[in-house]
């Protein structure tokens, strides 16, 4: 349960013009809202900030939103009409910026969408692909500690028995024919 | 769908030459900044002579 939620109907008693975008809107017509937008690009403060935008290439999408957030907070016009009016206000951008040679960037394109393609997809629906031979996982093999009580003997060190010594400890060798022992042959 | 999205998603549209269908009606007669608009405001910046910078003599 929920304690510090509002009180329901509270709404209806808080003072509805605390916010600039509480109040009606001073703009509700496309072309008065397009009209203050560019007058508004064209003080010499804003200009300023925008060519800067630009030169540090700032996506037009990006700018344009922020150009838009700050007219809905001054309660200049609501968020469908912003919406309405983010195109021209982009094309028009991109106009100045076209004219002054700038190196721009719309960013029109999401940079947050993942770009589909059949591996991933597959990887996606755990598909395993039996055709193409998969390539061994290498594993590196550890590194052993050198040196010290503790530490992995050298390979020289190490003194490694042949097999056929190790056979031959483990008297798996074949038996050796003795050899009969020369009788002694008496002296006539 | 946040706020950035939808405005990429109007430029997108504008861009296309798309207008809302229902905006005449709305905005009570004639549109005045169309795409029309600015394609030929941006024929107009392009005919437009560089402005002349003026040469300030130091000579006093």
């Amino acid at each position: 349960m929920k304690f510090e939620a509002p009180i329901p109907g509270s709404n209806l008693l808080a003072d509805t013009r605390k916010y600039p975008w509480h109040r009606p809107p001073d703009i509700t017509t496309y072309d008065e809202a397009v009209d203050y937008m560019i007058e508004r690009m064209t003080q010499e403060e804003n200009a300023e900030m925008l060519y800067s935008m630009l030169e540090i290439k700032a996506p037009v999408v990006s700018i344009v939103s922020g150009l838009l957030m700050q007219a809905i907070a001054k309660g200049k016009f609501q968020i469908d009409l912003a919406i309405l009016v983010a195109g021209p206000i982009a094309r028009y951008i991109q106009i100045l910026a076209d004219d002054e040679g700038y190196n721009y960037e719309m960013g029109l394109e999401n940079p947050n969408r993942i770009r589909m393609t059949p591996t991933l997809l597959k990887a996606a629906l755990g598909i395993v692909d039996d055709d193409g031979e998969e390539e061994p996982d290498v594993v590196p093999a550890p590194v052993l500690p050198m040196g010290g009580l503790m530490g992995a003997p050298e390979e020289q060190e190490a003194g490694v028995a042949s097999e056929d010594e190790q056979a031959a400890m483990l008297g798996m060798m074949p038996e050796e024919p003795v050899e009969k022992e020369e009788q002694d042959v008496p002296l006539a | 769908m946040n706020f950035q999205d939808a405005v990429r998603k109007s430029i997108k549209n504008f861009f296309d030459g798309k207008m809302p269908k229902n905006l005449t009606e709305v905005s009570e007669g004639e549109i005045v900044f169309t795409p029309e608009w600015f394609d030929g405001f941006e024929e107009s910046l392009k005919d437009a002579p560089e402005p002349e910078i003026e040469e300030v003599d130091d000579e006093v």
